[in-house]
């Protein structure tokens, strides 16, 4: 008799006896635990997204505080490096602000809102492996505290200006943190991407799938051809940086490091971010409308040509020359590309109105303005990353790359929002009002498209290579509209969060009358 | 048995082999170079046969993803596994192994950088939550009755947990509690002990004579005593040990002089 035999026949036997109190798999309630234990022990995909979507959006607003601030330093009115307490400080912040959107902030609030949403949407009673995808979520938060605890520590991704040990110390613990970032992430994107291919419904064929269903699979598939690229350049520079004296990649005491590691946050890899967001936008302005598209398997086919012009690990200026990179065929022909799957995908959105029901209520819901500025931010992006890969226009190793960069990150947190108003059942208790949701996306727009025009006029005016955009060289006027940009993004985050409180707790109060 | 998915990959995967195979002898490979990945020879132009080598390996990465998962197709996987439909709602009952690996990570790191222990702590409880949540992975399938899964992976875990939990709580409290008489003096160590000693001889006594005390009561005065140990015994390590006086005649004898019977001290 092997172990198990005993329990199966009491199993079998409870079964046999009538079955009326024998539970089966799927309706057997497992076991609860108190409120504020859930975060630690809970098993359910829905629980895991939204602690992924709060814990981003919190790190989302600080993140944008620090951007506020840098774009402060750009008007003039006081020396950023003074601001900050020194250029070694101003250059932790200006690093962190980027990373931080990009692995704190976009990636897992879009992970987050998938792990809630996906499972249903394939007919999956759960995500595959639950526990992988808290597990994601811990070492993700984690992580996340490791980086900023260790960059306002001292820290960072190198430096500008010489380093101390103890500071060596810090940057080791960013690069950690970093990699433990990313590998989080990558468990999370394998759970969804596992949902999507192993537990759909019998009989959904892969081209069945719900749009953001597919992205999310596009995405992930992405992320594993991309991030493990970032991590093994975090290997390597950690490797040198520990040996002593670091002899060429861990150079701590100028940016070496930084260098190795930035083409996480530029063209083509930038675009990782938007690969969701594409998915989103399709299904929300489809419930809005009430639209289905005729060809699903063209939404399929973009979303894929997307995700492969966001694949970015090889494009790595600093173990290559930077004329040959950049000037090489496959980096101008990645930049130039990247806009035709927007334009398409905003065609398929166009088809959807037409074929749903166009009117003006319709038109001016909450989640078709969302889906509609996300969308104009990404094309804004891409238009400008098509632009910089022009050599005649010389915007290369400009502000020009940070206007796509913020062109893709506040059209993801736009996403997010909109995500929240498509499917609040999933994401929230309660539904956003539609005049929170609306301002909440009009500030973040507003915001993001003034941060992408004034980093592009900037990319233009600079007379030199000037990457980390000191100073806006056309006038104070400029200066200050990027600071208003920023300052919006800050206030649409901000309504975002209080949004989703305010739904949370409306969904509260009304469930208690109810009961 | 092949998929569709499988042949088409794998077919590419044969085709890329051949370019790479052509264009290296075309492009100045020699000797088994270009069979042989450079091992033995040339393989002409590296960067055209490495993407082409690089395209093929990742078609046959694709086919054997594809065959594993029959084409990603739900209903191929349910026929294979002779299912009306693929279960997709296994419960998973909660459990606290993935944050406790989380952290274990996050330790693992930490002390990778700033001290040994740290580093040798994650690794344990990176160890211990892998051994903990594969055993709870195990159980969540042996059977369809949640309750008999518990009771099945209890019999296996709790021989082992149970005393290894008991040691590790024994020694927290010897150490935590040894670090503490140790920090304060004499007479105060003296009147730390009697007054623990009394508070936990109180407890069982009114325990005993009232058994009508909620074990909600009971378990929290003792989480709390616990981690008033745990956080005096942390204080008085980084406090440090008293000054002891040592005997001058024992630090003679260590030295192998005469004492002369007169002692100080």
């Amino acid at each position: 008799m092997t172990l198990t035999e005993p329990a199966i026949a009491d199993s079998e036997a409870s079964l046999a006896a009538g079955g009326a109190d024998a539970p089966s798999a799927s309706t057997q309630p497992v076991a609860t635990h108190p409120v504020l234990a859930q975060p630690f022990v809970t098993s359910d995909a829905t629980t895991v997204g939204r602690l992924f979507v709060v814990a981003s959006l919190l790190l989302a607003l600080g993140t944008s505080v620090i951007g506020a601030l840098l774009s402060f330093g750009r008007t003039e009115a006081v020396d950023p490096a003074d601001m900050f307490g020194g250029l070694n400080a101003y250059f932790r912040m200006w690093t962190l602000y980027r990373v931080s959107f990009m692995l704190l902030v976009v990636l897992p609030l879009l992970l987050g809102v998938a792990m809630a949403v996906v499972p249903s949407q394939v007919g999956a009673g759960n995500l595959a492996f639950p526990r992988a995808a808290l597990a994601s979520f811990w070492t993700w938060k984690i992580g996340a505290l490791i980086v900023v605890v260790s960059v306002f520590a001292g820290g960072g991704w190198g430096a500008v200006d010489g380093v101390t040990g103890n500071e060596n110390d810090a940057i080791a613990l960013t690069l950690l943190g970093t990699a433990m970032v990313i590998v989080a992430l990558l468990v999370g994107a394998v759970c969804v991407a596992t949902t999507v291919i192993s537990l759909r419904q019998t009989g959904m064929s892969l081209l069945n799938v719900p749009p953001f269903a597919w992205s999310m699979l596009v995405s992930a598939a992405v992320w594993l051809f991309t991030l493990p690229v970032a991590i093994a350049n975090i290997v390597v520079i950690y490797a040198d940086l520990r040996g002593r004296p670091a002899i060429a990649f861990g150079r701590a005491e100028g940016p070496d490091i930084w260098q190795q590691l930035d083409w996480l946050v530029e063209q083509p890899a930038v675009y990782l971010m938007a690969v969701p967001v594409l998915g989103i936008v399709f299904e929300s302005v489809g419930a809005a409308v009430g639209g289905r598209t005729s060809r699903p398997e063209i939404f399929a086919v973009v979303v894929g040509l997307f995700g492969l012009l966001a694949v970015g690990g090889w494009a790595q200026d600093y173990f290559t020359a930077p004329q040959d990179l950049r000037d090489g065929l496959v980096y101008v022909a990645f930049g130039l590309a990247a806009v035709l799957p927007i334009v398409a995908l905003a065609g398929g959105a166009g088809e959807l109105v037409l074929r749903g029901t166009a009117t003006p209520e319709r038109l001016l819901d909450a989640r078709t303005v969302g889906a509609g500025s996300a969308l104009k931010l990404l094309g804004a992006a891409a238009l400008v990353g098509a632009l910089r890969v022009v050599e005649p226009f010389d915007l290369l190793e400009t502000a020009a790359t940070w206007a796509v960069f913020h062109g893709v990150v506040v059209a993801g947190l736009v996403a997010g929002v909109t995500a929240h108003l498509t499917w609040p059942d999933r994401l929230l208790t309660g539904s956003i009002s539609q005049i929170l949701g609306r301002g909440t996306v009009v500030l973040l727009m507003v915001g993001g498209g003034l941060l992408v025009v004034t980093d592009l006029i900037s990319g233009f005016a600079s007379d030199d290579q000037d990457l980390m955009a000191l100073a806006l060289d056309v006038n104070v006027t400029f200066n200050v509209i990027n600071l208003i940009g920023s300052v919006l993004v800050v206030a649409g985050l901000a309504a975002a969060l209080a949004a989703m409180a305010t739904a949370r707790r409306t969904a509260t109060v009304t469930g208690r009358r109810a009961s | 048995m092949f998929t569709t998915g499988f042949k088409f990959f794998f077919g590419l995967f044969a085709a890329f082999c051949v370019a790479a195979l052509a264009y290296g002898y075309t492009t100045g490979g020699n000797h088994v170079g270009p069979l042989s990945l450079g091992w033995k020879g040339g393989v002409g132009d590296h960067i055209g046969y490495g993407v082409l080598v690089a395209l093929a390996a990742a078609s046959l990465t694709v086919s054997l993803v594809l065959v594993s998962f029959r084409d990603a197709d739900a209903a191929a996987q349910a026929h294979l596994q002779n299912l009306a439909e693929v279960m997709t709602d296994q419960p998973v009952t909660p459990s606290f192994w993935p944050v406790v690996a989380s952290f274990g990570v996050g330790a693992t790191a930490v002390g990778l950088v700033l001290h040994p222990m740290v580093f040798v702590l994650g690794l344990t409880l990176v160890t211990l939550a892998l051994v903990e949540w594969t055993m709870d992975a195990w159980a969540d399938r042996a059977t369809g009755d949640i309750e008999a899964n518990r009771e099945l992976r209890n019999r296996i875990m709790a021989p082992i947990e149970i005393p290894v939990v008991g040691a590790l709580a024994v020694g927290v409290v010897v150490l935590a509690a040894s670090r503490i008489l140790l920090t304060v003096s004499q007479l105060e160590a003296v009147t730390v002990a009697g007054v623990v000693s009394a508070l936990i001889l109180g407890g069982a006594w009114v325990y005993a004579t009232r058994p009508g005390l909620g074990r909600r009561l009971m378990r929290t005065l003792g989480v709390v005593g616990a981690l008033l140990l745990l956080i005096g015994g942390v204080l008085a390590a980084v406090a440090g040990e008293r000054d002891f006086a040592h005997h001058e005649h024992e630090t003679h004898e260590e030295h192998g002089e005469p004492t002369g019977g007169d002692h100080g001290g």
